[in-house]
């Protein structure tokens, strides 16, 4: 049972193999996109019924995250520890934001977004939008999901979906990837080089 | 007749005894092999705006876990409007034979159950697992991104600073509570 686009997976893999090898820097902690390429745009809806635009988040750094609110294990890690590295941030995380784009827009309507948001921490921005729209967004940033419905299990259906937090410099080009499990440290390492290059 | 219904009677007694004593020290020992530690659970919000998850048939549910028949649309349509929380803990083995953790029941959630997470190459893959190894003289972590025990149609939101109480079921060790703290 698969809902969304399968090619997307491989836009997801030729990133990993572009940030592997000589793409790791000392200057940076997570896989590092070169050259950099803008940040491809959108504008998806918020947990508060608003719209938010991408490139409105110029002179932040912006944590994308693709996920969804029923996934109780790697989206909530990944999510509290950016919310952990912002804290660390001090002064600096009015200039950071963290975006989460749900994966699974039937089940992720804002006001869901935001009893989840509001369960973990209020700085986040969390989106959904049309099927459609969410499925552009992901190919632009080459990310899969996959809908699976599974066996042994009471959940209608799970989705398989890239783990990496997209990073996004103050001058809104892609710059990093994060593989989950990187360090909190790290995280809030690479942001500061980006919040002060 | 007399005599031997003594006999039979002292019999009975000594049987029903080796028995109870049979069975108590193995009980004894099965919880002693399985120890957990460092259980936590992951802060998460019941899904308000869902339909009222103690509508649903408890009945279908309580054989759900497994049961392909119980994937019927109904049940599912109820069980998707809930939200969801994982308990992580580490079980270590004492004892000389395998075990392995088989199931987990806690009042939190409509339904718990075992669950991996699999990183492959970069995309999140969490399935149902039937069962949880843990060899003889080891130890297993259920930490985020592996094993965790999943908690599905939450009755109550989890909040920093309040418990989870969860029964692990082992296929040796017997059932084991723990109090697994929200973080």
């Amino acid at each position: 049972m698969r809902f969304f686009g399968r090619g997307s997976g491989i836009a997801a893999l030729a990133l990993v193999l572009a940030m592997a090898g000589p793409a790791r820097s000392a200057e940076f902690k997570g896989g590092l996109l070169t050259p950099p390429k803008a940040a491809p745009d959108f504008t998806l809806t918020t947990q508060d019924g608003k719209d938010f635009r991408l490139s409105r988040e110029r002179g932040n750094v912006v944590a994308l995250w693709f996920g969804y609110t029923f996934c109780p294990d790697v989206c909530p890690t990944t999510l509290s520890e950016l919310a952990q590295a912002r804290t660390r941030l001090g002064a600096d995380a009015k200039r950071f934001r963290i975006v989460f784009v749900t994966v699974d827009p039937e089940r992720d309507t804002p006001a869901r977004l935001r009893e989840y948001s509001n369960a973990f921490n209020r700085s986040f921005t969390s989106l959904t939008g049309s099927p459609d729209r969410l499925a552009e967004v992901r190919r632009a940033y080459g990310v899969t999901a996959e809908k699976h419905v599974v066996a042994g299990t009471s959940a209608m259906y799970l989705i398989d979906h890239s783990a990496f937090v997209y990073v996004i410099d103050p001058a809104g080009q892609l710059r990093l990837m994060f593989p989950f499990g990187m360090s909190i440290d790290d995280m809030v390492h690479d942001f500061k080089q980006l919040l002060h290059p | 007749m007399r005599y031997p219904r003594l006999i039979a009677v002292i019999g009975t007694a000594a049987f029903l005894l080796l028995a109870g004593l049979g069975f108590t020290s193995t009980a004894d020992a099965q919880t002693q092999t399985i120890q957990v530690s460092n259980a936590w659970a992951r802060r998460a919000a019941m899904a308000h705006g869902g339909m009222a998850m103690g509508s649903m048939d408890k009945g279908s549910m309580d054989k759900g876990s497994m049961d392909k028949g119980a994937m019927d649309k109904g049940g599912m349509a109820k069980m998707d409007s809930g939200a969801t929380g994982a308990v992580y803990a580490t079980i270590a083995n004492t004892g000389k034979e395998a075990d392995a953790l088989v199931s987990a029941s806690s009042d939190a959630s409509q339904t718990v159950e075992l669950h991996e997470t699999k990183n492959e190459g970069g995309v999140m893959k969490m399935r149902p697992v039937p069962k949880i190894a843990v060899p003889p003289g080891g130890k297993v972590e259920m930490k985020p991104g592996g094993y965790h025990v999943m908690l599905l149609g939450l009755k109550r939101d989890l909040k920093p600073g309040e418990k989870v109480t969860v029964t692990l079921k082992f296929e040796r060790g017997g059932e084991v509570r723990v109090d697994a703290p929200v973080k």
